[in-house]
């Protein structure tokens, strides 16, 4: 056992002083290889860290979301609603919502405006809707300890009338923090100044991105409705099988109330996600055939010097399951510093700068594009799987031409001539 | 100490470009003595060398060292008796480029894994015995042709073989040179050391050192001379 080791040592040895002697070629491949998991691993990182983001928003999503329709078209909703649909077998609690977008022509990008639920301001009342909707998505889901905290925090600043907090996207993009101001065209045309009381934090930048949450009472004064007017309702449900039977009721009420499940809106955030999911399989594959080509490359054949140097080794007494050990670290070595450097990258890469490198191909759908720094995530099967995808295939390919070197003799090295 | 019993080798069988190299050989190697394979180039002398020194199969007949038929053990114990029981100096140094003369001696012991410490030891022991201690550290194309070829049988001897076998070892050496290789084999000889050398020139057959002289022809032995 002991001279086992030992002879893993000499041979270990052996192939790094191998592999530094042919510095130029060795590291051009390990800088290709360690580029193609980059790309591999980004693209696993990316898909997981958009995937989470989902099913954040999904946890703190209302179970029903009722708006008014006037000819197809989203409308005002009546404040006179509500009493209706709290009326309704089933319901748990009605609340009404303040929220809309606004476009900012300095930057061109739309901003989401929202008033925080009912007493405007406090943190706290944040949080206790948060935990509302938590505690119907609580059944049978085991990362439930997740939904228990607020979708975003307000870092303890307080909104009062004339002040509004912003989501870091806004922040980023207007270069602008706590304490200044930011201008507003309001409905009549008059400019509207509000002073930034803080930013917000969130699990999901994805969400609070673009965020910005004012008092009721600006918000009103900005678009300009009266206060017999909100922008939509949430309704909470106790039990999640009459979710359906209680949206079917308020449009039998309300014949111009529109109720959108939760389920639905999943649908249209799945069908978001799955595209630039799609886009990502694209990149994948293209990366992994890369990569097929490229150790079919490497396992097709050992260089003439390669050959003379077996074939020096097999003379002085080496057997070929030594050579075949040699070339078996010789493979493992390149891809497993090729592995780690890799992920090491596009853990970087994705977490800490935003996957600037995708980002030409994501950023078209927002100009507030999401950083996606706050849930840097690492899902061990998918790290397994890139693995197995990576370094075994190519650590095999590198024994492969073994069977070949098995057939150089030892006595081919009585025969080379010159140098 | 070896025996041959009507070896043949014959390349490329069944093949048009088939050649028969060695012909119906029968020959005894005296432990203890150095013996010279002579004969003109082509005819079968490096392929004789590779047959004795466990390198290559024959394609018929047997091969006995130490009174034990080793021609139908499979490849491991093949590696493993070759490593144990033969030195090799090939007609080119044949070290490996890039790393450093300490580390091409020592080359043939790796598989056996031994500690590093006192393969070390001996590696230099054996440098220094051929004068070239100071090089160890110096990558091999550094080196001049004397200085290769000692390297190389620093590297023949690290796992203390008893034969030493040797192709050509003169062919690329200088007069003065030659005359230092078979002093090295008088040295390997006192040791108790069996050698077997394959040359065509003068200076190693005729050498006072050498105690046998096989003479080589078209893959068939001439006749032995004292
Ligand atoms: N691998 C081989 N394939 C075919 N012919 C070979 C091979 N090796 C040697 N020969 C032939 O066998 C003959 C003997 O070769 P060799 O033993 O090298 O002779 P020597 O060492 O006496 O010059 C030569 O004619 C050579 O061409
Ligand atoms: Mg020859």
């Amino acid at each position: 056992m002991r001279a086992w080791i030992e002879k893993q040592r000499y041979i270990i040895d052996f192939t790094i002083s191998s592999l530094l002697r042919r510095k130029v070629k060795n590291f051009g491949l390990l800088a290709l290889y360690t580029l193609i998991v980059f790309i591999l691993a980004s693209t696993m990182f990316f898909t997981y860290a958009i995937k989470k983001e989902a099913s954040l928003i999904l946890k703190s999503a209302p179970e029903i979301v009722v708006q008014k329709i006037v000819a197809g078209r989203h409308d005002l909703f009546p404040v006179n609603y509500i009493e209706t649909i709290k009326n309704i077998r089933g319901v748990a609690a009605v609340e009404s919502r303040l929220w809309g977008y606004y476009y900012d022509s300095l930057v061109s990008a739309n901003y989401t405006l929202l008033t925080p639920p009912s007493n405007a301001g406090s943190a706290d009342s944040v949080k206790s809707s948060a935990t509302t909707t938590a505690v119907e998505s609580a059944s049978g889901d085991p990362q439930s300890t997740d939904a228990s905290k607020p979708l975003f925090e307000l870092n303890g600043a307080v909104l009062e009338p004339g002040t509004l907090i912003i989501g870091n996207g806004i922040a980023r993009l207007r270069h602008i923090g706590k304490g200044d101001y930011m201008p507003f065209l309001t409905f009549d045309g008059k400019v509207m100044n509000l002073k930034i009381a803080g930013t917000l934090s969130s699990q999901s930048e994805l969400v609070s991105s673009d965020l910005m949450l004012i008092t009721e009472d600006d918000y009103r004064k900005l678009f300009g409705i009266d206060n017999s007017h909100v922008t939509d309702l949430t309704v909470v449900v106790n039990n999640p099988s009459e979710v359906a039977m209680v949206a079917s009721k308020i449009k039998k009420r309300l014949p111009d109330a529109r109720p959108i499940i939760r389920d639905e809106i999943l649908r249209t955030y799945d069908s978001i996600f799955n595209w630039r999911g799609g886009m990502m399989i694209v990149i994948f594959s293209a990366a992994v055939l890369a990569f097929v080509i490229f150790a079919w490359d490497k396992a097709s054949g050992l260089s003439a010097g390669e050959r003379r140097e077996i074939g020096i080794l097999k003379a002085v007494g080496w057997e070929t399951s030594d050579v075949i050990q040699m070339k078996f670290w010789e493979g493992a070595m390149i891809s497993l510093a090729a592995f780690f450097t890799g992920v090491i990258l596009a853990y970087i890469h994705v977490f800490f700068t935003g996957s600037i490198v995708f980002e030409p191909a994501l950023k078209g759908w927002s100009n507030l594009y999401p950083h996606f720094e706050l849930t840097p995530f690492v899902n061990l099967e998918q790290l397994t799987t890139l693995f197995f995808l990576t370094v075994v295939p190519y650590t095999v390919a590198t024994i492969v031409p073994i069977w070949k070197a098995a057939t150089i003799d030892p006595d081919s090295a009585m025969r080379f001539t010159g140098e | 100490m070896i025996e041959l019993v009507n070896v043949k080798k014959v390349y490329n069988a069944g093949n048009p470009s088939e050649f028969s190299a060695l012909n119906s050989v029968n020959l005894h190697i005296a432990g203890n003595r150095v013996t010279v394979l002579k004969g003109p180039s082509g005819s079968g002398k490096t392929t004789l060398l590779s047959i004795v020194g466990c390198m290559s199969r024959p394609s018929a007949g047997r091969v006995k060292l130490n009174g034990r038929e080793i021609t139908s053990l499979p490849e491991r114990f093949l590696t493993d008796i070759r490593r144990k029981t033969f030195g090799f100096i090939f007609q080119q140094p044949n070290l490996i480029k890039g790393i450093t003369v300490l580390d091409n001696v020592m080359l043939p012991a790796y598989p056996l894994g031994e500690k590093r410490s006192h393969l070390k030891i001996k590696a230099m022991k054996g440098l220094s015995e051929l004068n070239i201690a100071n090089k160890a550290a110096s990558k091999v194309e550094w080196l001049s042709g004397g200085e290769a070829q000692r390297a190389s049988i620093v590297r023949a001897l690290i796992n203390d073989p008893h034969i030493i076998i040797a192709d050509e070892p003169t062919a690329h050496l200088d007069t003065k040179l030659s005359y230092r290789f078979m002093e090295i084999i008088e040295k390997f000889k006192s040791e108790g050391k069996t050698v077997i050398i394959t040359s065509h020139d003068p200076l190693v057959y005729e050498s006072s050192i050498v105690d046998s002289v096989v003479n080589l022809r078209d893959g068939q032995i001439e006749g032995e001379q004292a």
